[in-house]
Parts: structure tokens; sequence; C-alpha cells
């Protein structure tokens, strides 16, 4: 059978991504033109990649279409619902960092952690005619760290998908859900991360979707091995 | 067997309403989400369909009735008393069973007898239950928010905390936590450089100096023209986070806490349970127990089966407009929730009344109460 690898399209995503494999034995080889996108694998017929954009490839993995894909721990987790059910972390790839983070006003002194939130989203209705609004583009880590790991069920999600760091600046939203890699643009915003506010340290991931075809298959093992040698 | 997918037994539970002396109402199937979400919380997104309308509002299909009929109420301006009975579809994502079924059930608006409203809600769902049910056994589990509010106030915490507990009265994991880390305070409470600074500067203690400073960043930040929060929230509540960093709930009053939150009785039982306990800890809870015995009384009067009501101290809803009766009737042996219902009275000014309106009410699982009506079948 042959097994498809989903490879981010573009950037530096796509170059560290490629390094990686040939570092492991696979040097990547686009069919046709350079832009195209679809490749192989130098000396293995039985493995094709397919360039797709990094959100694109958490969906195609949730859905099977593909069995195995490189792209952000953070787009797998928040693409799929029981995410480590339905797909295998093989690798840690050591590039892509990023940190999805509960960031707050810095101004905000009496908040520092999950638990100071709580008790101002609990009041805030009371005070201010709303629930406490958040800006995210993450709904499901969003809804996952409130609710499933601290309790806090009283707030709203404001859909923001681009310059979320300036929705409280704004009024859009009163805090939000972002990635940050260095904690910069948070700074310039006047944002502060909570101290039990990161909830996930994300990075590129080796990501396997789980089918029953692949117990057994030599194919799969050597691509998973081969990855993790050289990372 | 006609081909529909109405309950059956629609007809003798719309007589059964009727009877009951209860207003029909409908609500239409496409509502606003915007009240489900801020009422029930974000996680209430996942289990409901939403869409979009054409100028951006977002609406979903009606996932419960209470809120709905509670809208139309204020709409209305009828006045209250009402009394509120419902049959009719939602839809909800479940993981067991069909995404659209039928619920029924009773809103008891503005009935300032509370304690006979709570009992009238207790005794007409389990009749209602009962009646689809001949001869089955029901078991009711019954809770109170203000008992628990009543318990945490006299112990003496801080508002901060007693509004922490209390919020998160109905979790189990979250209030054990809670209790936990009072018990043992792990840290004096985390608190950023900037409040060490502050602390430094003095400003700590003086209310107004920190109020200006924090109005000052604000200014100097460019965020104070949307800012939500005032210098004022944020300085009263450094204080109050002050106070719960330096509070530690001692080995008796948290004992006293545990054995009240494991108190699960005979309904009967209840009244002189939460009297020896008052008794024990020295807790005065006075007035939440002269309510919860009022209403045990206007319950034994409505001929209800007493004996089949238990109370369990920690049975609450972690929902911030429930606020003091919660019960849950299921077929005495299984766990299936047949009915459920509980006292709501924050929710219709949450929802933009004018007034207080107290407000108690019921729903009826229908595709439950069939498939226990069908479990009879199979047992006989």
């Amino acid at each position: 059978m042959t097994i498809t690898i989903a490879l981010p399209s573009k950037g530096r995503m796509k170059d560290d991504a490629s390094a990686i494999f040939e570092r492991a034995g696979m040097k990547i080889v686009a069919v046709g033109n350079d832009r195209s996108y679809r490749g192989r694998v130098e000396g293995a017929d039985d493995v094709e990649i397919a360039f797709l954009s990094a959100s694109e490839i958490s969906r195609e993995l949730g859905n099977g279409s593909i069995d195995f894909g490189v792209t952000g721990e953070d787009l797998v987790r928040e693409g799929l619902a029981n995410a480590d059910a339905r797909v295998e972390f093989c690798a840690r790839l050591g590039f892509g960092h990023a940190d999805v983070v509960v960031a707050v006003p810095e101004v905000w002194y009496d908040v520092d952690t999950m638990a100071d939130l709580g008790d101002v989203a609990a009041d805030f209705r009371a005070r201010h005619g709303r629930r406490l609004a958040i800006a995210t583009k993450y709904w499901r880590l969003t809804q996952n760290h409130f609710s499933g790991s601290h309790g806090i069920q009283l707030y709203r999600i404001v859909e923001s998908l681009g310059a979320t760091e300036g929705a409280p600046a704004s009024g859009s939203a009163d805090i939000i859900v972002d990635i940050t890699s260095t904690g910069s643009t948070l700074k310039a915003n006047h944002l502060k991360i909570l101290t039990d506010g990161v909830i996930l340290r994300s990075e590129a991931c080796l990501v396997r979707a789980r089918k029953a075809a692949h117990d057994g298959d030599p194919v799969v093992a050597r691509i998973i091995a081969a990855v993790r040698g050289v990372v | 067997m006609a081909l529909i997918n109405l309950p059956v037994f629609a007809d003798e539970l719309l007589a059964d309403f009727e009877s009951l002396g209860t207003l029909r109402v409908d609500t239409p199937v496409i509502q606003p989400a915007e009240p489900f979400l801020a009422m029930a919380g974000e996680d209430l997104r996942r289990r409901i369909f939403m869409t979009e309308s054409e100028t951006g509002e977002s609406l979903c299909l009606r996932p419960e009735f209470t809120i709905p009929v509670c809208l139309r109420h204020i709409e209305a301006v009828t006045g209250t008393p009402k009394r509120y009975a419902y049959l009719g579809e939602v839809f909800r994502q479940r993981r067991e069973g069909g995404n659209e079924f039928y619920q029924a059930g009773i809103e008891d608006l503005g009935d300032t007898d509370t304690a006979a409203a709570d009992a009238r809600a207790v005794s007409d769902a389990m009749r209602i239950v009962a009646n689809r049910l001949p001869g089955r056994h029901l078991s009711v589990t019954l809770g109170d928010q203000a008992v628990f509010e009543a318990v945490v106030g006299a112990c003496g915490l801080p508002a901060g905390w007693q509004k922490r507990l209390i919020h998160a009265f109905g979790d189990q994991k979250h209030l054990q936590k809670l209790l936990t880390e009072l018990a043992h305070p792990r840290t004096v409470g985390v608190f950023g450089p900037e409040v060490v600074r502050l602390s430094m500067d003095g400003l700590l203690e003086d209310e107004d100096r920190l109020v200006a400073h924090v109005a000052a960043t604000m200014e100097a930040t460019g965020y104070s023209t949307n800012a939500s929060r005032s210098p004022e929230d944020i300085a009263r509540r450094l204080k109050e986070k002050m106070e719960l960093a330096n509070t530690r709930l001692d080995r008796r009053t948290l004992d006293h806490v545990a054995a009240f939150l494991a108190l699960d009785v005979p309904l009967a039982d209840a009244p002189a349970a939460l009297f020896a306990f008052a008794q024990k800890s020295g807790l005065k809870i006075d007035d939440a127990l002269t309510r919860f015995d009022a209403r045990v009384s206007a319950l034994s009067k409505t001929g209800a089966e007493i004996g089949a009501i238990r109370y369990r101290s920690a049975f609450g809803r972690p929902l911030d407009y429930y606020t003091g009766l919660v019960f849950e009737v299921e077929l005495a042996g299984s766990h299936a929730v047949l009915a459920g219902g509980g006292r709501f009275d924050r929710l219709l000014t949450l929802l933009g009344a004018r007034e207080h309106i107290p407000a108690v009410g019921f729903s009826l699982w229908l595709d439950r109460i069939e498939k226990a009506i069908a479990s009879e079948g199979g047992a006989q």
C-alpha cells in the first residue's frame, strides 16, 4: 500500500520539514516543477508526498485521507475532538515552537492565575452586564482549559482571526488566548501571560492518522523510526 | 401505529398539563443563540446547532425551553404569576440518543410563595412521570443551593472565598479542590512583580493612591478608553485577593463543611438531620433551614410520595442562575433522569426582566420516558 505524507506547502515550515526528512534518509523531490503540490521520496516508490497548508494537514489527518502529516500540535489539538484517539504524535521535530497562552492586560494587577481569572469571570456579569469575553481562534483549546481544567464556565468566546493581541485595547474582548513564541507581541500590547496560563507548548510534529491498516506495515514503521532517529 | 415521532403519550401529557391549570406556550424553533451561550456558558456551543442569519446574527435550533419561555414572558408583559407548559422538539448534539427529541415541562413564574411553588414543581413532575409509568417506583434526588450558601456564609470566610465555593457548588471535583486548597494553602497567592513594587511603594495600603496609579497606567498604555474593568474594580479585587491568600480554613470548620456535604438522607428525615448538623457545628443557618422545612411540609401537603425523595446536600448545578431547589426524577434502580428541575430566581433579571421574578420549573425527557415504558413492556 502507498503511504501518503503531507508536508507544509510553504515557508520555513516546508524547508524545516524537508530538511528533517532528508536527514532521515528520505530526500523529497517535487513531482514536475518546484511549485508542484505533489512530491515523492527518492528511492521509495511506496511513499507519496502531498504539500498542503498546515491547517489542512490536521483536517486530513482527522478524516484519515493521509497517513502522516507534519504540522503544529496546536492545529491538531484545536482541529480534532479526541485528538489522541484519532492520531498519534510520533515525533516532536524541534521547530515551529509556539505556546498557546492565556493573556490578560498587564494592568490587571489582581490577576496572575487562572483561579484569579475564575473569580473575575464569576462576577463579571453582575459588574459589567455581560460575560467576560475572550478573543481567540482556539475555541476547543480554550474550552478545554477553562471548563475542563479550571472549572470556569462563565465566559464568551469572540472569534478573532488576526491581530488578536489588539482585542483588549480595542475593547472587542477582555482577554485573549493566542500563540506566542517570544512573548514580544504580547508585551508590546501590554498583556501578560498567567502563571498557569500556558495551555499548550506546541511545536511541529510528525503525526500519524490511526488506521488499522498501519498495524504491521513495514513502511509505516520505517518512516517513524527514520524520523525519530534524527530528532 | 402512526408514523410520527411525537411521543405516543403526548395527548395524555397535555391533558395532565391542562388539569394542573397551566397555560400552554410554544416558541420558535429558531432562536437567537446569544442568551443560551450567555446563560449556560461556552460549553454549550459544542452541544447546540448553530447557524447565522443573513445579517450575521448567531442563531441556533432551540436546545431547551426554559430560556425561550422566559424571554417570551418578558416580551409579552402579561404580568405574574404565570404557569406555562410546553411540549415540543429540542435539538442538541448528544453522544447517546438522537439529536432531536421532544421535551415537555412546566415553568412557574412569579409565585412569591416559594415553598409552595417548589413543592408543586416537585410533586407535578413526580405525578406526570408516575402517570406514564403506573406501578413503577420512582426515586427523586433533591438538593438546595441556598442551604449550602448559608453553611458557607456561616463559616466566617472572606467574601472572595465564599463566592468561589458557592460558584463551584454542584461541581464535586472543583469544590473538593477548593476545600483542599483552603485547608493547606500551598502558596500565599501568586502576585506579579508589579504588585510587589506597589507594595514597597506603600500603594497597597492606600486605596485612593492605588486607584490613581492604576488609572494613570491605563492612560499611559492606551488601554483606558475601552477598559472593561475600572481602576476601582482592580484595586478592590486586589484587596480581596490579599484576603483570599491570607485565609486558612481551620480543621474544625473544614470538618463541618465536609460533614455537611456528606449528608444523604430520606427527605422526611432531612429537617432533623440538618438541625442536628447545625447544633453540632454551631453554624447559624436558621433562616435557610426554616425555608427548607417549609418546603418539606408544603411537599407533604401536595400528597406526593415523600418516601421516594432523598435529600443530598452536595447535589446542585454549577450555573449561576440556580438559586435554591434542584431535583431529579429517576426510575428506582436506573440512572436515566426522566425529569429534572429547580429554582432559578436570577434568570429572568439576567434575561432582561425589569423586576425580580421568582421562578421554578422542570422539564421531562420524553424519549427516556418512552424507553422506560418500553423496558416495562419487555420485562413483562
